[in-house]
């Protein structure tokens, strides 16, 4: 995953990229103020207000949390000492307007960092209820599913919007 | 000429490099260009400054990515954290990249891979204190032969071939240096194992490799035991050891008895996990050196503990110590000195001084006579709190600079409180009433359920400057310093289990699990036993109202202070207003000038004529889709001359070269869901 969409404008042009290592995008004359945002996000109608985990996922994920990521996060997720806090301005700020999935996904790649894969799909999901539950997103009545694509469904959204 | 690895990461081609004759000269006198980047901060003087002018404020705004290399692939998995200042020399962009913290040279107009290196250590990478990309490398010339080197997690100090990236042969064991070795210490428990490692740059002056040390996070440590982190100077031509500098001295050293009940035998840490600087003129070197063994309680060693958070001067050629400062007597305040000192020759009454000015998290600008070791302006040991945590000895007084005043925030106040509204202000004075406050040097408190749960501190762990460090022009004798004005650091104390420590007191709140916390890079360890349940009765708050900061703006600034005077000329909020506090529907409608934003990692670049500096957060307003901005500000008045997008936050600080008479600015950008890239911007070629 993690694609990279750079739009190319009518005054950028692309040389050929020398992809050997991976996602080199070389060569690339883009305006930098027209770059799209990296991680589209598809419009959807969920978003992390609506419920879309549930109290007992989120307990389940609390015990998962503390086992496996407090030793660096902390116990109330402030971070510290460089581990990004999972709570508080600046985490919402990370993940406002992107997808639950898109948090979920960087979960996958790269946690825990001292034994990565070792949690399964179901596992991350639990834990990302926790955060989401922690961070007073409010629970509902069905599970947060372990499907990304699912996942990507959900917008993130740090501000509660307002009633319709 | 290109050397592809073709498996993989495997290390490059260990063939074909002939080592070069090696002349016996004193000192290789091959200088930079100022057009060129040969060091992580620009120089050895740690200025961050080049006097270019081709992207000024009239066409900031106009910058386009010229070229872009995002990291991903350069170790077996992404990387979100990338800190990296590249260097240029010569037209090639070298850097480390990646989680592998492989070590890559680019074109530095296309951003075309010239060659990578990287470094497989197993085990031993997989269990170092300090993983991930690093902050990058250094490069040696005697005018022929060109020399990367650098720093690998695992701690071994490589040495490549600039032109191939292969290893060089002929220094130390096939061109690497196993830094465990060596150190006047045996590093416990062993070479795989033992904790010791670093993130930083080493630097190469005159011919002299310098390297530091670093440990994991220090608020939580198993023992009161530890490696100690010295620094040493390597031949850059052999790799052979050339001196040792013991941060904790040595029965019979200048210092030990600063260490009382023989303590100095077994804490550990206190290295130099930053960057140095040098005098090659003078053959001084500066070591900014950090805490030692755990950031917040000292009882296991007590006395003011030479030289933990002390600027040292040491003789470039031997390691022995000119002079040295304590900037804070028996450190308890995690207030490691975490920037590159800046040398500056400056002009006071009149006389014209070698100074060497020193950024800190605690927002003092300590300046020195940088050849004697005397303050410019007296420092008055002021008379501090002294706490009442049990075994804790402390210092009752600390050096407080007369000059320059603080540039940032470092104690906490009933009138640093969040105040946009009347109820917001009470939700914040409600979670201030639970910690104890008071001005800097404020000492830490034991946890207690009933409050306080510990000291509220802000310009302490990450508070101030961190390791980006500051910038001056050696032009107009101005240091800007970027510093985390509102990063509040809650610290308590709780009474260790025999079980998790040896020491009487670590970090903690009163009512939670006392566990040992980690910092990123470290090897969280797997098939640890389910902790104990959570017990009841915590009274943890969080230090925020509803996501807002606690304290009230500005959360992050940019300041220029003149060093002829001691005078701060000028300080600006730096970094968008997060959304958070734009979207708050209580502050919908109020005029709330930029806030800034509470990061502790922006670092600084100085132009002809610009500060730049990018946000280290991500915003979305009605100006930029979700991103960060590059920003320029006028560097005489602070005000913002233009701003170019990032799609990520700044990670690592900016740096600029001009090649074929085009500037570049390269600026690494991560975080949240982006992964670690490096960004080249320049103008536009003519229509």
């Amino acid at each position: 995953m993690h694609a990279e969409k750079i739009a190319l404008n009518r005054i950028g042009f692309a040389t050929i990229g020398v992809a050997t290592i991976g996602t080199l995008c070389v060569g690339m004359a883009t305006r930098a103020t027209r770059v799209l945002r990296a991680q589209e996000t598809a419009p959807t109608s969920r978003s992390v207000w609506d419920g879309v985990y549930t109290e007992e996922q989120a307990k389940r994920g609390e015990e998962l949390y503390r086992k496996e990521c407090a030793s660096c996060h902390g116990d109330t997720l402030v971070g510290g000492g460089g581990a990004a806090p999972l709570t508080g301005g600046a985490f919402l700020s990370n993940w406002n307007g992107l997808t639950v999935g898109d948090l979920f996904d960087r979960i996958r790649k790269t946690m825990p960092q001292g034994s990565l894969g070792k949690l399964s799909k179901q596992q991350d999901a639990d834990i990302l209820a926790y955060l989401l539950s922690f961070n007073k997103f409010p629970a509902g009545k069905t599970e947060l599913q372990k499907q990304v694509e699912f996942l990507k469904e959900i917008r993130f959204e740090a501000t509660k919007p307002e009633a319709k | 000429m290109f050397q592809w690895d073709i498996k993989g990461f495997v290390r490059l081609c260990v063939m074909g490099s002939v080592l070069a004759v090696l002349p016996i000269v004193a000192w290789a006198q091959w200088k930079a260009k100022d057009t060129e980047w040969p060091s992580y901060a620009a120089d050895l003087a740690g200025t961050r400054y080049r006097p270019l002018e081709q992207i000024n404020a009239a066409n900031f705004s106009d910058l386009e990515i010229a070229w872009r290399i995002k990291t991903d692939n350069f170790g077996n998995r992404p990387e979100y954290k990338l800190e990296g200042t590249p260097l240029m020399v010569n037209g090639v962009v070298y850097t480390t990249a990646g989680s592998r913290r492989a070590a890559i040279a680019l074109d530095a107009v296309t951003g075309e891979l010239l060659w990578v290196h990287g470094e497989h250590e197993g085990a031993r990478g997989g269990a170092a204190p300090r993983q991930l990309s690093g902050r990058g490398l250094a490069y040696w010339s005697d005018g022929k032969e060109e020399r990367i080197l650098y720093v690998t997690p695992g701690y071994q100090l490589i040495c490549l071939d600039a032109k191939t990236g292969a290893r060089v042969p002929g220094f130390g064991n096939k061109g690497a240096v196993d830094l465990k070795l060596n150190d006047d210490q045996e590093i416990l428990p062993d070479l795989t194992t033992g904790e010791i490692g670093i993130q930083s740059a080493p630097v190469v002056a005159r011919d002299t490799v310098i390297v530091g040390a670093a440990f994991r996070e220090g608020m939580t440590p198993k023992s009161m035991r530890n490696n100690k982190g010295y620094v040493r100077g390597f031949d850059v031509r052999t790799g052979k050891r050339l001196w040792i500098f013991h941060t904790i001295p040595k029965q019979g050293e200048f210092g030990y008895d600063t260490w009382l009940n023989g303590s100095a035998e077994y804490t550990g840490n206190t290295g130099v996990w930053t960057q140095f600087t040098v005098d090659e003129e003078l053959g001084l070197v500066y070591l900014p050196v950090e805490s030692p063994t755990n950031d917040f309680y000292g009882g296991h060693r007590p006395g003011n503990n030479l030289y933990g958070e002390s600027l040292v001067c040491v003789d470039l050629k031997t390691g022995q110590r000119k002079w040295h400062y304590q900037l804070v007597h028996h450190p308890i305040w995690d207030m490691d000195i975490s920037s590159a000192p800046i040398l500056t020759d400056i002009t006071v009454d009149g006389k014209p001084v070698k100074a060497v000015a020193q950024p800190s998290k605690q927002g003092f600008l300590y300046v020195f006579d940088r050849v004697t070791g005397k303050p410019v302006w007296p420092f008055e040991e002021k008379h501090v709190e002294v706490g009442t945590v049990p075994g804790e000895w402390y210092s009752p007084t600390q050096p407080i600079p007369s000059k320059p005043p603080a540039y940032s925030r470092n104690g906490v106040s009933e009138s640093d409180l969040i105040d946009f509204t009347p109820e917001l202000r009470e939700r914040g004075k409600a979670i201030a009433s639970k910690y104890h406050l008071g001005p800097v040097y404020t000492p830490p408190s034991e946890s207690k359920v009933d409050g306080p749960l510990g000291t509220l501190t802000v310009g302490t762990a990450s508070g101030g400057t961190n390791w980006p460090g500051g910038s001056y022009d050696p032009e107009t004798h101005m240091v800007y310093a970027f510093a985390c004005n509102a990063c509040a650091e809650p610290i308590g104390l709780v009474r260790a289990p025999k079980e998790v420590s040896d020491m009487n007191y670590i970090a903690g709140t009163a009512g939670e699990e006392v566990k040992i916390l980690r910092g990123p890079g470290e090897n969280a360890g797997a098939d640890s036993p389910m902790p104990p349940k959570k017990r009841a009765g915590s009274g943890y708050v969080p230090l925020n109202v509803d996501g807002l900061p606690l304290l009230k703006p500005p959360y992050g600034t940019i300041s220029a202070i003149n060093l002829d005077k001691g005078e701060i000329v000028w300080q600006i909020a730096h970094g968008e207003t997060p959304d958070v506090v734009r979207n708050y529907p209580a502050l919908k409608g109020m005029n709330i000038p930029r806030t800034g934003q509470e990061t502790y990692n922006v670092g600084t670049l100085v132009t002809k004529t610009l500060v730049i500096a990018g946000d280290g957060q991500i915003t979305t307003t009605s100006d930029h889709p979700r991103g960060a901005m590059l920003r320029a500000y006028d560097k005489k008045t602070g005000k913002e001359v233009g701003a170019v997008y990032m799609p990520a936050p700044q990670s690592g600080s900016p740096m600029t070269y001009m090649v074929k008479g085009k500037q570049y600015i390269v600026v690494a950008v991560s975080g949240g869901a982006y992964s670690g890239e490096y960004i080249a911007y320049s103008l536009p070629s003519a229509e």
